[in-house]
């Protein structure tokens, strides 16, 4: 499996979380009307899809701060596990940007159907604030033997980088899913396609 | 330079987001950066652009230590050496003269930006674009004409036609 330097490894998903952010920011300018809409019936608007990473926030944010509180020093180089690997591959949006197996969300991470517009957006944002500062101080961490359990079971523990690492790929998949959202309600090509040039690296 | 950090950078990286605290002075070895704030209706406004061989970094959230309310990020692939604010500060804690040079570092900085406001407030289209390429005539070469539109806050068309037409 490839590995990779801690500190790298870190310092690029920092820089794909703050790709997130730009998109969050262009998205804070569109018209809300435009964000709340459904490009087809029974699918998700642009602030459900959000609505639908928060809630993954919630349990990851807080499930990472209290795993880094333990005391294990950075190591030089970190080596993915084989379901952490597994899990981001499955996430990661492809070099077109093109998501290759659609899925199924589980239900308690589905969104409500009436949500509000900018306190999503909002929550969002500060999401992606405190994951930079966690990726910050993970940095002083041993991202490899810290373990995190998933949101679906307690007793499957990750890696914290692969934590990171898949957190953040399906933070990706869903951004291409808000991106083919607006150009079906709006019928027009990406004026600020942010997400790939994130993922082509 | 000595403790100073190597990064390097592909072509569209963000290296700071609005709502960030700037944590580095960075010095650029290679590469051009752009800092811009992005407004209503997707309106982009180009702040400033760093290059080679000079200091990059969001300069007022770096010495402030507050939020940033513009991004930086990287228009080609870059090599930069950086420093921590907290490196910066126990330096000038220690050396009154690299103080002294920080501080002299900004006044410039200051100088260009209320010059540029100038600018911005009284120049007309074609005087902005004379001045800006009397100024720094390599930038037409390096930085792409939709960002130099930018930074001058006028159209993209506008800004080729000038390129067309005014005599330097």
């Amino acid at each position: 499996m490839k590995k990779y330097k801690s500190l790298e490894l870190l310092e690029q998903l920092q820089a794909d979380t703050r790709q997130l952010i730009l998109e969050a920011n262009y998205l804070k300018t569109t018209d809300p009307g435009i964000l709340l809409q459904e490009p087809a019936p029974g699918t998700w608007s642009v602030i459900q899809v959000l609505q639908h990473l928060n809630s993954y926030g919630n349990y990851y944010l807080l499930a990472i701060e209290r795993s880094l509180k333990q005391d294990r020093l950075a190591i030089d180089m970190f080596k993915p596990g084989w379901l952490g690997d597994y899990f981001t591959k499955l996430m990661k949006p492809n070099e077109n940007g093109a998501i290759a197996y659609k899925m199924q969300s589980p239900k308690d991470h589905r969104p409500h159907s009436r949500p509000d517009a900018f306190p999503v957006l909002n929550t969002f944002l500060e999401q992606q604030h405190y994951l930079l500062e966690l990726l910050e101080s993970a940095k002083e961490k041993n991202i490899g033997s810290i373990r995190i359990p998933v949101s679906i079971s307690r007793f499957i523990k990750l890696k914290a980088g692969d934590v990171f690492r898949f957190l953040i790929a399906h933070e990706q998949r869903h951004f291409v899913q808000i991106e083919n959202t607006l150009v079906t309600i709006k019928g027009i090509t990406n004026k600020y396609p942010a997400i790939l040039p994130a993922i082509q690296r | 330079m000595a403790g100073w950090q190597p990064l390097e950078c592909k072509r569209k990286t963000i290296l700071t987001a609005a709502g960030e605290t700037e944590r580095y002075l960075y010095f650029v070895l290679e590469g051009i950066q752009r800092g811009f704030y992005i407004g209503d209706d997707k309106q982009e406004a180009t702040i400033v652009f760093t290059y080679a061989p000079s200091f990059s970094g969001l300069a007022d959230s770096f010495l402030t230590q507050t939020p940033s309310k513009y991004f930086l990020e990287t228009l080609t692939s870059s090599r930069f050496l950086r420093k921590t604010y907290k490196e910066i500060e126990a330096l000038m804690n220690q050396y009154p003269n690299i103080q002294k040079m920080v501080l002299q570092l900004t006044g410039f900085v200051l100088k260009g930006v209320l010059e540029r406001q100038i600018e911005l407030q009284c120049f007309s289209a074609e005087e902005k674009f004379k001045s800006l390429l009397k100024r720094s005539p390599h930038v037409l070469q390096i930085i792409p004409h939709k960002y130099l539109a930018s930074y001058l806050g006028i159209d993209a068309t506008t800004f080729s036609k000038l390129l067309g037409t005014v005599r330097l």
